[in-house]
């Protein structure tokens, strides 16, 4: 049905007087209304019946304002709604009380809505017609409406604290229902058991800024506190999508590898045996023979190779530009230590010198080793243009961060709406999607 | 990839930077240039002193 035949000239309200009072009660929802609370004395009146009997006076104090005003009308999906009643329900669980507040939405043609609200998070409700499945979810009770599986959140006994309007069944202040959720973010299905009767219903979260607009309210709307129930998790999706962009990254990086291995000249310029006569703290400093290092600025890798064993060379090294006299000082210590619990360092070790300058080069090469080291043969080889692959391990370990950043942001959501829950599950995590 | 437009491009721009390096073959490295340096060094290498010598020596083990 189109909005339009029910704009808001057509609709008209029945006017009455309250009988305990005499203030005026205006009827909006025709012959659908049962019970209409006077604006004034707040005493619930039988609107059944022209008389409006009263069914229940208001013995309370407060008087509770609704953030959407009686009256207002909103559009949803189109259809233009009035609000026709309001009403406020409390749990008292343990030492614990909360409450929230229900909206009722008429349109003539479209029937009712309900517009829930908890701490600034608001959902469009209407009655199901139809009676849900039981299911199970992950080891957890579930119900499963249109194909769509709920998992059990919470129960509960709620009372009715306060009631304003018009509703089309027989409210009373301090009347129970057994409430029971089931979510599937952004729906929530509901049973409401009273007497006997049991009602499903289903909610579809909407931000509040979405219900301002919906009713263009003025001002901003109640800011939402925490995570509720059925509220989308800005995560959905991307802990799946951000690991998938992980993978695809990391087969780039990959063929970035291949490429600079295949890339890289990784010629071996100088290669040469020495021995380390034992006796000495320090044996006198000495110069290998020039080698070329050809291209641009490339890198080099000085390595050594040596024979010890549960012992240490080390080695200061001088690349000196037989030419230029450019010098590129560095030392390396070889150790290698086992004994029956394993072992520890290694009988090799290598620097890589960046952006090293064509030309001839030699090594100065001082080695030192423990006086009580016996004679250790060791071996100096450069090489030219080497790739280094840490870059690459470095790389991959910081490509990690974004998804596991993600991940953990989803856990912390999904843990914060399941905290709520009585169905709890032990690690208070949830998933992706 | 569309979903996470951030992550796609801070993973590009690493990949970029690693290319760099790789490219223009930078180290960790620790070495010292020192740009004058006599040619005697070669007959004389006793006369050049390290930057790395006079270091305390590991001598531990397991």
């Amino acid at each position: 049905m189109s909005s339009s035949l029910v704009s808001p000239q057509l609709v008209k309200a029945k006017s009455l007087s309250c009988p305990n009072c005499g203030a005026p009660v205006e009827l909006r929802g025709f012959a659908h209304t049962l019970t209409a609370v006077c604006p004034n004395c707040l005493g619930v009146l039988d609107a059944s019946s022209p008389e409006l009997q009263v069914l229940q006076t208001f013995q309370g104090k407060q008087r509770v304002q609704p953030k959407i005003p009686l009256g207002s009308r909103g559009t949803f999906d189109g259809t233009v709604y009035e609000v026709i009643g309001f009403q406020q329900r409390s749990v008292q669980s343990g030492g614990d009380f909360f409450s929230w507040d229900e909206y009722l939405l008429f349109n003539p043609y479209q029937g009712f809505r309900y517009l829930t609200e908890y701490q600034g998070h608001w959902n469009v409700v209407r009655v199901l017609s139809r009676l849900p499945e039981p299911a199970m979810a992950r080891m957890r009770q579930a119900c499963r409406v249109d194909g769509r599986t709920f998992a059990a959140f919470d129960s509960m006994t709620a009372a009715t604290s306060y009631v304003i309007g018009e509703f089309p069944w027989q409210v009373r202040r301090g009347e129970e229902a057994v409430c029971r959720d089931f979510i599937s973010p952004p729906y929530m299905l509901s049973s409401e058991t009273t007497g006997g009767e049991v009602t499903w219903s289903m909610g579809e979260y909407w931000p509040g800024r979405k219900i301002w607009q919906a009713f263009r309210l003025p001002g901003a709307p109640p800011y939402a506190q925490g995570v509720f129930a059925n509220q989308p998790s800005p995560y959905a999706g991307k802990v799946g999508s951000a690991w998938r962009t992980w993978l695809w990254l990391n087969v780039a990086l990959f063929a970035l590898m291949i490429v600079f291995t295949f890339m890289k000249g990784n010629h071996e310029v100088f290669r040469q045996d020495y021995v380390y006569l034992s006796g000495k703290s320090n044996e006198a400093a000495f110069v290998t023979p020039s080698f070329q290092l050809a291209g641009g600025d490339k890198n080099v890798e000085v390595g050594a190779n040596a024979s010890i064993d549960n012992d240490w060379i080390y080695l200061n090294f001088a690349l000196i530009n037989d030419e230029t006299g450019q010098t590129f000082d560095f030392a390396r210590e070889v150790s290698y230590y086992h004994d029956s619990d394993g072992s520890e360092g290694s009988r090799n070790n290598s620097v890589v010198i960046p952006s090293v300058p064509a030309g001839r080069y030699y090594l100065r090469i001082e080695p030192e080793m423990s006086p009580t080291s016996p004679s250790t043969r060791y071996e100096i080889w450069v090489r030219r243009d080497v790739p280094i692959y840490s870059y690459f391990w470095i790389a991959a370990g910081l490509l990690l961060i974004p998804p596991i950043v993600v991940m953990i942001r989803s856990t912390k959501f999904e843990g914060l709406r399941w905290r709520e829950s009585d169905y709890a599950p032990a690690s208070s995590g949830g998933g992706d999607d | 990839m569309i979903n996470n437009p951030l992550f796609l491009l801070y993973g590009i721009l690493l990949l970029g930077a690693t290319g760099y390096l790789e490219y223009t073959g930078q180290s960790f490295s620790r070495v010292n240039q020192q740009r004058v340096l006599p040619k005697s060094i070669r007959d004389n290498p006793g006369a050049y002193r390290s930057t790395y010598g006079g270091y305390s020596r590991y001598i531990g083990g397991k």
